[in-house]
């Protein structure tokens, strides 16, 4: 699903934030990017949407080289995953319903399509009787949730999660995991950058290791060390 | 598809009502500068008809009586031919009355009264003279030998008529011409400040869009429009404008005495909605240039 191959990434002359990684994610799988600040995690997912392109090496997304993918492909690559974010990034002004909705609305889903599938994520995450409010009226898990939901609601085949729960306490992350958990069992491929010993420790599930750039542990069933 | 249309309309009038100063001052800009221009076009239009009796170098008319006989307008040829050292003979053109019909209704749109009294019978045909030489005094003394010939009604000089007129037209032109383009250019810098405010207010939106697969010209579209749409209020206010002026300065003018030249400052109704309709066309491309800019800067992804 997902395949780094001699992946290097340069920022402006000489940051290196990725160095040489090359490794695969089989369809369905769930892992964990761990690693020090500023190892590179955030790097590696971005380079995976295309917000970033490898100085080196290539990376395949979905059976797409997205390093040689022209722009005006790369809308249809975000629209096969579903990014999720440690602020949520969802928009103020608009309530629930709305933020999902939008996700929707603005790659030119057709009404009906969207009527049926946003109750049904907001179900899935545990917000059909908060469709109504606004972010901030929601704690900071509900917002997360809402986040999630708005990246599942287009049923993507990746989920791309950038410490997902850097703001929340554990009890909450706890329950965003076992969210996501649930994503996961539906065949959806998910890969969290995270700073959570705990969530990583509890879920027992593949973990690469970053530091400096480079892939120092790739192990399945792993713990955060 | 529908879904898509419906999003962009309402998009455009939600940023249109968001930035209603800027807006205002956009649409605003666009219209004086695009009343401008159409101004430039009628005013330029209204010395033509001044000047369309000289065109093409023309310097002297000699003017033959409507009831000459051919015997006598074929020795005023020969005698403007005899000339070759002053008059460039191969220019040397003669209108007979069907052609010089045509031009005096150019000449005396504004006149009526004049018009009528003029009949494709009464009317005097006429000789258009360009001179070889630059030696004025040269062409006046062979105006003074014309007069004097059999036939002839009255001879003109450009110099006498013309030039002041066409000095004033030129200059009149010239500034009109730079003030609009200068107003042109700031139109469109209104309009592309206007979108980029609107877009800059909607950073979050566009970001999340991306984020989620959104293509660029989904994203695009409706700030495009918004520019669009304020070009074109702007040409349809400016039209109004130059619908206005014009029906003053056509009532002004006709209040004048028959035959004293101003009558000719008159633009003909065609041309009128010719030049709106340019207004408009021109007021949908600084709308969309303004636009175009600002919203290329969301161009990479
Ligand atoms: N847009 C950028 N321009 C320049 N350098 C950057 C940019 N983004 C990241 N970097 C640098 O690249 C390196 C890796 O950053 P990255 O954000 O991938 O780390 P991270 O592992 O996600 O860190 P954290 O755990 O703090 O989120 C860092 O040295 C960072 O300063
Ligand atoms: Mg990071």
């Amino acid at each position: 699903m997902i395949k780094l191959d001699g992946v290097t990434k340069i920022y402006g002359h000489d940051t290196l934030a990725v160095d040489d990684v090359s490794f695969d994610v089989a369809k369905g799988d769930f892992v964990f990017l761990v690693g020090p600040s500023g190892s590179g995690k955030s790097t590696l997912l971005r380079l995976m949407s295309r917000e970033e392109v490898a100085t080196q090496g290539d990376v395949w997304v979905a059976g797409r080289n997205v390093c040689e993918m022209p722009p005006s492909r790369v809308p249809y690559l975000r629209r096969s995953l579903g990014n999720i974010f440690q602020d949520y990034k969802l928009l103020l002004n608009k309530t629930v319903f709305e933020n999902v909705a939008f996700a929707l609305e603005v790659i030119g889903k057709p009404r009906h399509v969207i009527r049926e599938q946003v109750p049904f994520v907001l179900e899935l995450v545990g917000l059909a009787d908060k469709s109504e409010r606004f972010p901030n009226q929601l704690s900071g898990g509900e917002q997360q949730r809402v986040s999630i939901a708005r990246a599942f609601v287009n049923r993507p085949l990746i989920m791309l999660a950038d410490e997902p729960t850097g703001n929340l306490d554990p009890a909450t992350s706890e329950g965003i995991m076992s969210l996501l958990q649930e994503i996961n069992e539906t065949g959806t491929t998910v890969v969290m950058a995270t700073h959570d010993h705990r969530v990583v420790n509890a879920m027992r599930r593949r973990v690469i290791q970053l530091d400096r750039g480079l892939v120092v542990r790739d192990q399945e069933r792993g713990v955060y060390e | 598809m529908l879904a898509r249309i419906e999003y962009a309309l309402r998009e455009t009038w939600a940023s249109f009502r968001r930035n209603l100063t800027l807006t205002l001052a956009a649409v605003l800009t666009s219209a004086i500068a695009l009343l401008l221009v159409g101004a430039t076009f009628l005013i330029q239009r209204a010395f033509e008809n001044l000047l369309v009796q000289w065109r093409g170098d023309v310097a002297m008319i000699v003017f033959v009586r409507s009831d000459a006989s051919p015997e006598q307008v074929a020795l005023i040829d020969g005698t403007l031919r005899a000339a070759p050292s002053v008059i460039d003979v191969d220019k040397l053109r003669y209108l007979d009355k069907a052609e010089s019909y045509a031009e005096a209704q150019r000449i005396f749109v504004g006149d009526p009264v004049t018009l009528s009294l003029l009949t494709p019978e009464s009317i005097p045909t006429q000789f258009k003279v360009v001179p070889i030489t630059q030696d004025t005094d040269l062409v006046r003394s062979l105006a003074d030998q014309y007069r004097t010939l059999p036939g002839v009604e009255a001879v003109a000089l450009a110099e006498d008529e013309f030039e002041v007129i066409s000095t004033l037209s030129g200059f009149v032109r010239n500034v009109t011409l730079i003030m609009s383009l200068v107003l042109l250019a700031v139109a469109v810098g209104l309009i592309w400040n206007t979108i980029r405010t609107a877009m800059f207010a909607r950073r979050r939106e566009i970001e999340v869009m991306k984020l989620v697969g959104a293509t660029n010209w989904f994203i695009r579209i409706p700030f495009m429009l918004e520019g669009l749409l304020q070009g074109l209020i702007g040409g349809v206010v400016s039209c109004a404008g130059v619908w206005a002026l014009n029906s003053a300065w056509s009532g002004g003018v006709a209040a004048f005495k028959p035959g004293t030249g101003i009558s000719s400052l008159v633009v003909p109704g065609g041309y009128l909605s010719g030049v709106m309709l340019v207004l408009l066309v021109l007021g949908a491309a600084i709308g969309a240039i303004g636009s175009a800019i600002a919203a290329s800067r969301f161009l990479d992804v």
